[in-house]
């Protein structure tokens, strides 16, 4: 489809989504090396080494997710030529969707791979790699909405890093329905997290469909 | 300079950006604290608590999104494209010309920085650790004053090392990420501590030293100690930015 | 911009094919000749057009092509800025749109693309609005202000991702960089550009669908003289060749010389639309009648 080949193409073309893919990955490399150095010197730093790096990583997809969307309205007036290009807004939204979570899967599966300690248990792996593309999702969704990078950033980081964890320390239901649980424990909170991403990626698409360009 | 300063006040003050740091970093510790104040109340009946001590210190931490939002601002509104008919163009090109001394310039706008950000940290301190004092004062000290100069020193500095690795980095999304998931309630910085002693010497966490007693570092560090350990760390990197930006093209 | 000093003629052939209609256009586009010396990249532009055999009669298509705005009203911030507009733009002629700056030119031609909603009203090309067109891009060629790129992309992935998204091949970007004279620059980042060569590029995306008509907002804006020259040649032969040609912008000594009807606007409201000749009226010249239409407030010349 044409549409999805002209999405991808942007995708690919955009050099600051290849810096955040790669510091993402190095980060986790990183964070993951750290867990294993603690537990190597007797102080674990959580119970699950394996996914713990992911609760901090899952911020370089928010920010992957943001700047993906944002391209379109800062540094160039590029949703003008996007809308002239492709005036049918819902598909459009729906393709860019589509194609965002084509091209963060395999940045994705690579960074629950390497997070991954040897003989460490590999069922919870798919999941991983699909909560962190959800995760992409939302931030994209979000952006597309508020239209600059930096509020779309603060709001997200604020909420997964500082709001969500005084609200799950407050009130144990709470974390049910907040999008990041499923990062910190992945029995619970997969429906928060595909409720959020559907309900951010919805938002987009009307606002899209309504507003001015 | 004076009138420097206040250019770049005037400029810092006219972003919504900006405005959403300063809500946020004033608001966000004090309505914490009311809203933590049942839970606490039962910890310290039922003990748990370690050092009631640091009570109201700890919750400052949580406001530190606005400091950082601020640092970042300063310099990342400079970078932004003044629009689609020169994508080149950003508004740091019209501010050189009405200030073609770098350095001045960067003196005005770090100035005008902490001038902000230290009325911000004096207000929320003062907001939070009196609404702790009259929500828990009775098993809670008030905190010796120099404790809470040295919290308001934190502040200001970290909103300046966001200052700092803005100017490195040109780009405000690299600090904004780093910092704000480090003052999270689990910080990187504090994981790290945990794999190597090196990391007590990170400017967060030997900058909260200066005001935190009890915290469990594995390397424990006096606070006039610490305070200079952050500000060092401060004060290289914004050296580094200055030189960098003296000496880059717009 | 630079001056190439290489002799380069450009054919290019496009086929712009209306599947509802199952008739075809077969357009030869631009040649352009580039000479060293003064006159710059910018000359000659010879065009010519073949019409497919099973074609029923020029005019009947041509009518196909047509720009029709109808009662637009806008609100936006809730101030109003388009009042009851209507005006039409056919094939074959340059349509002038002239205004003072805010009268409400560019927010009528975003209507008409698709950018933003009206509040009531219609805008149509070709019978229907712009978001219900098929592949828009081989219909309509629209340049606004700016590139319309994104400041990190180069020129050509720019360019190959709006070819892409409207089923074009790959070599329409390299073809129009070189219809505009960008070819060197073409690995550039569009943050790079300058005001013309941003103007240039948004150029190059509009005509990468060599479409039949074509939206023009200031296009001289940030042009050099030969920029100018090149376009005012540019829109008299596309007008000549068929297209539908729509014009904004202030210069009145260019629109004078290149319009063949004119539409003024002011304040949201379109004051007189016309003939050339008409709406000059008895003026000595286009200026003088759009001031004396356009009478301003006292004092202010804005």
């Amino acid at each position: 489809m044409n549409t999805a080949r002209a999405e991808l193409r942007k995708l690919l073309t955009l050099p600051s989504l290849r810096r955040t893919a790669l510091l993402t990955c190095a980060a986790n490399l990183l964070l993951a090396y750290a867990y294993a150095a603690a537990e190597s010197r007797g102080e674990p730093l959580g119970d699950d080494a394996a996914l713990a790096p992911l609760g901090y990583t899952q911020a370089g997809f928010l920010v992957l997710g943001v700047l993906a969307a944002a391209s379109e309205y800062q540094e160039g007036d590029q949703i003008r030529t996007t809308l002239l290009a492709m005036p049918r807004r819902l598909p459009l939204q729906a393709v860019k969707a589509a194609v965002l979570a084509v091209v963060t899967l395999p940045v994705a599966a690579v960074t629950v791979a390497t997070s991954t300690p040897a003989g460490g248990a590999g069922t919870w792996m798919p999941a991983a790699t699909a909560y962190l593309t959800l995760t992409t999702l939302l931030g994209a969704a979000v952006a597309s909405v508020v239209r600059r990078s930096v509020p779309a950033v603060v709001l997200l980081l604020g909420l997964y890093f500082i709001a969500g964890p005084l609200l799950r320390a407050r009130t144990a239901t709470s974390a049910a329905y907040l999008p990041d649980t499923a990062a910190l424990d992945p029995s619970r909170g997969a429906a928060a997290t595909i409720t959020w991403t559907l309900a951010a990626l919805t938002l987009a698409a009307v606002t899209l469909h309504r507003r001015d360009a | 300079m004076v009138r420097l300063i206040r250019a770049e006040l005037r400029k810092l003050l006219g972003l919504p950006t900006a405005w959403i740091g300063l809500v946020l970093g004033t608001l966000t510790a004090p309505v914490i604290v009311l809203l933590n104040a049942p839970y606490t109340r039962r910890a310290i009946a039922a003990g748990t608590l370690t050092d009631p001590s640091d009570l109201g210190m700890r919750d400052l931490g949580v406001g530190l999104i606005g400091p950082i939002i601020l640092g970042v601002i300063v310099v990342s509104s400079e970078y932004t494209s003044t629009g689609p008919d020169t994508p080149g163009a950003r508004q740091l090109t019209a501010t050189l010309v009405a200030v073609p001394d770098r350095l001045r310039l960067l003196v005005a706008k770090t100035t005008a920085l902490v001038l902000v950000v230290a009325v911000q940290a004096t207000v929320t301190t003062a907001a939070t650790l009196t609404l702790t004092q009259v929500l828990h004062g009775i098993h809670a000290p008030a905190p010796a004053p120099a404790r809470v100069a040295a919290a308001i020193l934190y502040w200001t500095l970290t909103a300046l090392l966001a200052y700092a690795i803005t100017l490195i980095t040109r780009n405000g999304i690299v600090p904004l990420t780093l910092l704000i998931i480090n003052s999270s309630v689990v910080s990187v910085s504090y994981l790290l501590t945990k794999v190597t002693d090196l990391a007590s010497y990170l400017p967060d966490i030997a900058g909260a030293q200066m005001f935190i007693g009890t915290a469990g570092f594995p390397v424990e560090i006096a606070p006039v100690t610490a305070g200079m350990v952050m500000t060092a760390w401060v004060v290289a990197l914004l050296g580094l930015g200055a030189v960098l930006f003296q000496r880059r093209d717009v | 911009m630079a001056i190439t000093s290489t002799l380069i003629t450009t054919v290019t052939t496009g086929t712009a094919l209306d599947r509802a209609v199952g008739r075809g256009w077969a357009f030869t586009s631009l040649t352009l000749a580039l000479r060293p010396g003064s006159d710059g990249p910018w000359t000659d532009s010879v065009v010519r057009i073949r019409e497919r055999s099973d074609v029923r009669g020029p005019k009947q298509l041509l009518t196909q092509f047509m720009i029709t705005i109808e009662n637009v009203s806008k609100i936006k911030s809730r101030t109003q800025i388009l009042y009851d507009v209507s005006f039409e733009a056919r094939p074959g002629r340059v349509t002038g749109f002239l205004g003072p700056n805010g009268a409400g030119k560019t927010s009528a031609l975003r209507i008409l693309l698709g950018l933003d909603r009206p509040q009531s009203g219609t805008a149509l090309i070709r019978g229907r609005p712009y978001r219900k067109l098929d592949r828009p891009l081989t219909t309509v060629g629209a340049l606004l202000d700016g590139s319309g790129a994104h400041r990190a992309r180069t020129a050509r992935a720019h360019l190959r991702w709006v070819a892409a998204s409207n089923g074009l091949p790959n070599s329409r970007a390299d073809e129009v960089l070189e219809v505009v004279g960008l070819t060197g620059d073409a690995r550039k980042r569009a943050g790079r550009f300058s005001l013309g060569m941003s103007r240039r590029l948004g150029l190059a995306t509009a005509l990468l669908g060599d479409p039949a008509v074509l939206v023009l907002d200031e296009p001289v804006n940030g042009l050099d003289p030969a920029g100018i020259r090149w376009m005012r040649e540019f829109l008299k032969n596309s007008a000549a060749q068929g297209r539908t040609v729509l014009v904004s912008s202030h210069l009145m000594g260019e629109l004078a010389e290149i319009a063949d009807d004119v539409i003024v606007i002011n304040k949201g409201r379109v004051v007189i639309h016309g003939r050339l000749a008409d709406v000059t009226g008895g003026h000595r010249t286009l200026e003088d009648a759009f001031f004396a239409l356009t009478a301003a407030e006292a004092g202010s010349p804005w």
